[in-house]
């Protein structure tokens, strides 16, 4: 099996969205501002809907809000 | 600290600061000896569970007015995930206590015993999920 971990760049984009708020992100996409932190601090993985809303509100692709880091066996 | 963990936290003390009591005086007297064991048990029953509603119901509310508009949110996915979590791992408490109680018990003991031990394994179960809510709160916080 591929192993890899998620990476996001959640914090950038509340940043350049007007240093927009965890909470103010979570009421947007309908989740507590616990649950953005622990995205945003990779300590869960939303469900791809959610991922989609994610990018949504910040208007970029997917991919530019979550990467996934592929683990290079020796 | 997510408004679901403080009532997590809130339901796992309730249950320990009654039940731990109510446990412990059952384990130490010798009720079928006295001569109403049934109006004693069931007395001691009742006081437990009022404690144990009254410290939910002022907690509760208490909780609801710090967090009023957290409490208003519904689950979100994160939330269930850990509710779902926490569900089935009491399940498995739960059913291996009503299998110990129902199928083993009833050929060693009798009355109260059964219905003491039945009312242990929900309260374990009870314990496990919360501890298991608790836990998940904690490890993703």
């Amino acid at each position: 099996m591929i192993e890899g971990s998620i990476s996001n760049r959640i914090r950038v984009l509340r940043f350049h969205s007007g240093e927009m708020s965890q909470a103010e992100l979570g009421q947007r996409i309908g989740f507590t501002r616990q649950t953005i932190a622990a995205i945003e601090a990779g300590k869960y993985s939303p469900s791809l809907e959610a991922a989609f809303r994610i990018a949504h509100v910040f208007n970029v692709p997917l991919d530019e809000v979550f990467q996934w880091d592929v683990k290079v066996p020796h | 600290m997510p408004y679901r963990e403080k009532t997590a936290w809130l339901s796992l003390l309730a249950m320990i600061v009654t039940f731990g009591p109510y446990f412990t005086t059952i384990a130490i007297r010798a009720l079928p000896s006295e001569p109403m064991p049934n109006l004693h048990q069931l007395g001691l029953f009742a006081v437990t569970a009022i404690v144990q509603m009254l410290i939910l119901g002022v907690g509760h509310l208490y909780l609801r007015r710090r967090s009023t508009q957290e409490a208003r949110m519904p689950l979100d996915e994160r939330d269930q995930a850990i509710m779902r979590r926490s569900f089935s791992s009491a399940y498995y408490v739960l059913i291996a206590g009503m299998i110990a109680v129902g199928c083993v018990m009833p050929f060693k003991s009798s009355g109260w015993s059964i219905i003491n031990a039945a009312l242990f394994m929900i309260i374990a179960a009870e314990v496990v999920h919360y501890g298991v809510v608790v836990f998940s709160y904690r490890r993703q916080a």
